[in-house]
């Protein structure tokens, strides 16, 4: 599951899951939530492959291919079909629908930036720009 | 927050045994109310975390329009020494140069009669606002790169806008060093399609009435008058300036251990100004801020073209730019015979009178200053003052500084009451998304009065004239 929690000028997303992989699925459907109010448009696949020095790197530079197809190409990705974690790289296949932005998220912040896990319970958090 | 003491009627500090990490001390200009404000909030915390970065000088300073932010607080200045400081992507923040570009046209807002709701929409029709991949401007081969080298220049060559627009910028709309070479392909895929566009967020294009001159002199030399009505347009680097922020966040973050940088947040990843990454950020950095310039002229040229529509070509002819003024960037500056790289993160320049960085027709005035306030509420024109050069490294608040979330916004009202309340207030709006407009609510802002009268007392700047908005375009 996820939430907003309240920041004075962005938005600051906190994220609690059982897996990791979960962190990264919630994370999709959260950044979903924030651009598009109600997607249209022609469904379409797409694979990602990410890579970062870390884990909370990863989750945040995960957010940002995510933010840069949403302007660049116009792909909106509302659910994971399959997802592979390995040490610091995030391999999926994304489905989504070809549609502009409906809102803007400018970046994916590495401000107050976290994702560890403790008594089986993942908790991540990343602050956007927007 | 026990650490901070009062300096002076305007001025607060937080002094340097705060923290053990602080190089220098962090100091804000507020009165009461204002730093009442951000008690709550991250604001000081970050500021402090500002005043550890490597080679800053003086103090890490507020304006009064402060609120939390990421990595730097908004409105924060820093200014770094050229010979061991550092320059941080994420101080200057994702949206490189955004800035404020102030239109005056020729006539007074009351000689519009019944054309005000006709002009607002064909300015919402001419100039792209919102989200995503819009119509902006077509570049031909070679066209971007000369833009991100030359700014507003380049598109001067195109009939978009002229000269006397480009003198009328900050450093002219081009900032020395710029490397399209060190933009990414990535930022360029982002910039697709968006030169000429407003964007969403907090950017909007407002139609205005000059409601009160403060300063007579100030306000011939900007070419501004009671009741004229004039046009602010609020924009920046697009998703060119997000990327080129995000690649080099990321590509220090990655080299701190080698220059042996500890920081309290890694939003503050930074290099040595004479570093790699520190040159070529500032190449890329400088990049993006012509490229916010060119837009902010282009969409200048969209107006002028939706005023001639509606007003006739003559009006259009005179509506002339008063000048252009960024409130997110690095910039190198000398005081007092050292050079400095002046972080400014949601704060403006603001040089005095005689400063022969301030182009000659507003050189006995000062530099106009451009402090928007939000729909309902008013924007100032303001000029520098010899304070700013002596206590803020030339530097003035930026706007009103958000006071609640987008959140609490929303939760007090709808983007449709909200259209509702501007228009009984007699403000034309013009927004796609109703949410969008809610999160911009006048009450989620600080008091822009309150915010003005602070860096007048403080003497950073001074008024010049009060703008009454009267139609909004909001992306």
């Amino acid at each position: 599951m996820y939430r907003w929690v309240d920041h004075t000028s962005e938005v600051e997303l906190e994220i609690e899951a059982v897996s990791e992989r979960e962190v990264f699925e919630e994370a999709l459907g959260a950044l979903g939530e924030l651009l598009a109010d109600d997607p249209r448009g022609h469904v379409r696949r797409r694979v990602v492959d990410v890579a970062a020095a870390d884990r909370p790197t990863l989750l945040a530079d995960w957010l940002g291919e995510l933010v840069f197809l949403a302007e660049a190409e116009s792909f909106l990705a509302e659910r994971v079909v399959a997802l592979q974690l390995e040490d610091a790289r995030v391999v999926a296949t994304l489905e989504g629908r070809t549609a502009a932005p409906r809102h803007l998220v400018k970046a994916v912040t590495y401000h107050r930036l976290a994702l560890a896990e403790r008594d089986g319970l993942w908790r991540a958090r990343v602050v956007l720009d927007v | 927050m026990s650490e901070l003491r009062r300096v002076d009627e305007t001025l607060w500090e937080i002094p340097v045994t705060a923290r053990p990490d602080m190089r220098v001390p962090a100091r804000v200009f507020a009165d009461a109310e204002l730093l009442d404000a951000i008690r709550d909030d991250r604001s000081l915390e970050q500021l402090g975390n500002v005043a550890t970065l490597p080679g800053i000088v003086g103090a890490a300073l507020a304006m009064p329009d402060i609120h939390q932010g990421y990595g730097f607080p908004v409105g924060a200045v820093a200014a770094m020494n050229s010979s061991d400081g550092v320059v941080s992507p994420g101080g200057v923040g994702y949206d490189i140069n955004c800035g404020v570009r102030l239109l005056a046209l020729p006539i007074a807002a009351n000689e519009l009669d019944g054309r005000k709701e006709a002009l607002v929409h064909e300015l919402s029709r001419a100039v792209p606002a919102g989200a995503g991949k819009e119509a902006g401007l077509v570049l031909r081969s070679g066209e971007l790169e000369r833009v991100l080298a030359e700014g507003p220049a380049a598109l001067v060559a195109r009939g978009i806008g002229t000269e006397a627009d480009v003198e009328l910028t900050e450093s002219r709309g081009r900032l020395a060093g710029a490397d399209a070479a060190a933009v990414s392909e990535r930022a360029r895929q982002r910039a697709r399609g968006q030169l000429g566009t407003v964007g969403s967020g907090n950017h909007f294009l407002e139609l205005q009435r000059v409601e009160r001159v403060f300063d007579e002199r100030a306000a011939a030399a900007y070419g501004l008058r009671e009741s004229q009505a004039t046009v602010l347009i609020h924009s920046g680097s697009r998703g060119l300036g997000h990327q080129v922020c995000t690649d080099y966040v990321r590509r220090m973050d990655a080299v701190q251990a080698r220059y042996g940088i500890e920081l309290p947040d890694r939003q503050l990843a930074c290099a040595p100004l004479d570093s790699p990454e520190g040159r070529e950020y500032l190449a890329a950095m400088a990049a993006a801020a012509n490229f916010a310039w060119a837009n902010r002229h282009a969409i200048a040229h969209s107006v002028r073209r939706a005023i001639a529509r509606v007003l006739g070509e003559g009006v259009a002819a005179r509506t002339a730019q008063v000048y252009d003024v960024a409130h997110n960037v690095a910039k190198l500056e000398s005081y007092e015979g050292h050079e400095l790289c002046v972080h400014r993160k949601g704060a403006t320049r603001a040089f005095p009178p005689g400063s022969p960085d301030v182009p000659a027709p507003h050189r006995d005035a000062g530099q106009a200053v451009f402090i928007p306030g939000s729909m309902g509420t008013a924007s100032y024109v303001l000029a520098g003052e010899p304070g700013s050069v002596e206590r803020s490294f030339g530097t003035t608040c930026h706007g009103a500084g958000r006071r609640l979330s987008r959140t609490a916004a929303k939760k007090e009202v709808s983007g449709n009451e909200l259209r509702r309340q501007l228009e009984a207030q007699g403000i034309t709006v013009r927004s796609p998304s109703p949410k969008g407009l809610a999160e911009e609510a006048p009450f989620a802002y600080k008091d822009v009065d309150r915010v003005v009268d602070v860096v007048e007392h403080a003497g950073l700047a001074r008024r010049v004239a009060k703008l009454r908005p009267i139609g909004v375009v909001k992306g």
